[in-house]
């Protein structure tokens, strides 16, 4: 029986190397590419019809989604700063769901079950609050590592617990996401692996599991994109609010 | 696990992932999310407007709705002022009426007595006079002679015949 951890191996199909750094095109991209590309398609298709005041069923679609994710927004962040952040969560959330969902596909690849992907977007995502909260308070912003109504004297303490507090962010963002993926994927494979093997007289209940939990995977894949740029929301709303 | 041995394609997974969702970011900004959005909010706004001004009208319409019932309540008030004062006037006027015909038949009435009265008294003072006639005649006749019945019954005839005669003469006169 094949390991159920087989299908998550990456296999380079147009090798690409500059100044020594493999940036081959592999089918994790390719899968990840399909996927933007049915986002992106959808939504130019919708811009390029025209934006109708009466809404067609694709348009009602992505403007359910975009408006679910502007009141997300609004709701962490507050509306005035909000506003200019809807784009990028958008993006985000639409980047997640659609490498989450193209890799349900068999045969196809989930790239947010690489944890370097998403501890690279976790990271990204790690260091724009960084940055948006040294830009909009200066150095007042070191003031987060300090929870308001702490005695002076736990200062010390509570500081080194706020920066690990802040650097686990990232880590749990890019570990949650990719465990969740994965283990989806490993069950699925193990299921299915188990309907292939055992006799006919009993594959039908790993077929059959493999049905509810690719069901439940799709729910995992819009649960996993929302939770977290949830977090994203809430991370970008702790700098800006600062406490 | 093949993500964490595979480390010769972590380059190209984290470099391919950020472009591309560098690549969707910018392009979803550009062309795709701000049409959507002021579709949206146009919507929001019309939406809100819409519901602004229906609440108005509704505001509208109550008032009106309150301004008609109290001129509706004021007509009601004045009809039965009108109503109370034609009765009253109806009634004054009865009144009036009553009066007046029981003044006029009580008039008729005294007058009708009176004539009665006279014509009674009138008619007592004639048979008075016709009756103190027929005694004077009756006794003086029955003074001359004692009278057998033949006598009595032409006296009397004659008594009869002259009372009669002087009413007749009364009546000429």
């Amino acid at each position: 029986m094949e390991s159920p951890l087989h299908h998550f191996e990456v296999h380079t199909i147009i090798p690409i190397h500059i100044g020594g750094l493999d940036l081959s095109i592999n089918n994790a991209v390719v899968a990840m590419w399909v996927g933007l590309a049915i986002i992106a398609g959808s939504f130019m298709l919708v811009v390029n019809r025209g934006v109708s005041p009466i809404p067609g069923k694709l348009q009602s679609v992505l403007e359910i989604s975009l408006e679910f994710i502007r009141s997300m927004v609004y709701e962490f962040i507050g509306e005035d700063e909000g506003k200019k952040y809807v784009p990028f969560i958008a993006s985000l959330f639409l980047f997640i769901l659609a490498c989450n969902l193209i890799g349900l596909v068999p045969g196809s690849y989930t790239i947010t079950s690489q944890v370097v992907v998403t501890g690279a977007f976790a990271t990204g995502i790690f260091i724009m609050t960084l940055v948006i909260g040294f830009c909009k308070h200066g150095m007042h912003f070191l003031g987060i590592l300090v929870p308001p109504g702490v005695p002076k004297i736990m200062i010390p303490l509570m500081i080194p617990i706020e920066i690990i507090s802040m650097l686990a962010r990232p880590i749990s963002l890019a570990v949650r996401l990719f465990a969740n993926m994965t283990a989806g994927h490993t069950v699925l494979a193990v299921l299915f692996g188990l309907a292939l093997t055992s006799p006919a007289w009993v594959s039908w209940m790993p077929f059959g599991f493999t049905i509810i939990i690719n069901g439940l995977e799709i729910a995992i894949a819009f649960i996993q994109a929302y939770i977290f740029t949830t977090l994203t929301c809430v991370y970008i709303g702790d700098v800006i609010k600062l406490h | 696990m093949p993500q964490f041995e595979q480390v010769s394609v972590f380059g190209s997974l984290i470099f391919w992932s950020l472009l591309s969702f560098a690549i969707l970011f910018f392009l979803l900004k550009k062309f795709a999310f701000p049409p959507i959005l002021e579709a949206l909010e146009e919507r929001e706004k019309k939406i809100r407007k819409d519901i602004e001004d229906s609440e108005k009208l509704k505001e509208d319409a109550q008032t009106i709705k309150k301004d008609l019932e109290e001129t509706l309540k004021a007509a009601h008030g004045k009809a039965e002022t009108i109503v109370q004062l034609a009765q009253d006037e109806a009634k004054k006027f009865q009144e009036k009426n009553l009066q007046e015909t029981e003044a006029k038949v009580r008039q008729v009435q005294k007058d009708a007595e009176q004539e009665i009265q006279s014509s009674r008294d009138k008619l007592l003072q004639e048979m008075r006079s016709y009756t103190a006639a027929l005694t004077i005649a009756s006794t003086e006749k029955f003074l001359k002679k004692a009278l057998g019945d033949e006598d009595k019954k032409r006296l009397v005839e004659e008594s009869i015949e002259q009372v009669i005669q002087e009413l007749e003469k009364r009546q000429r006169n």
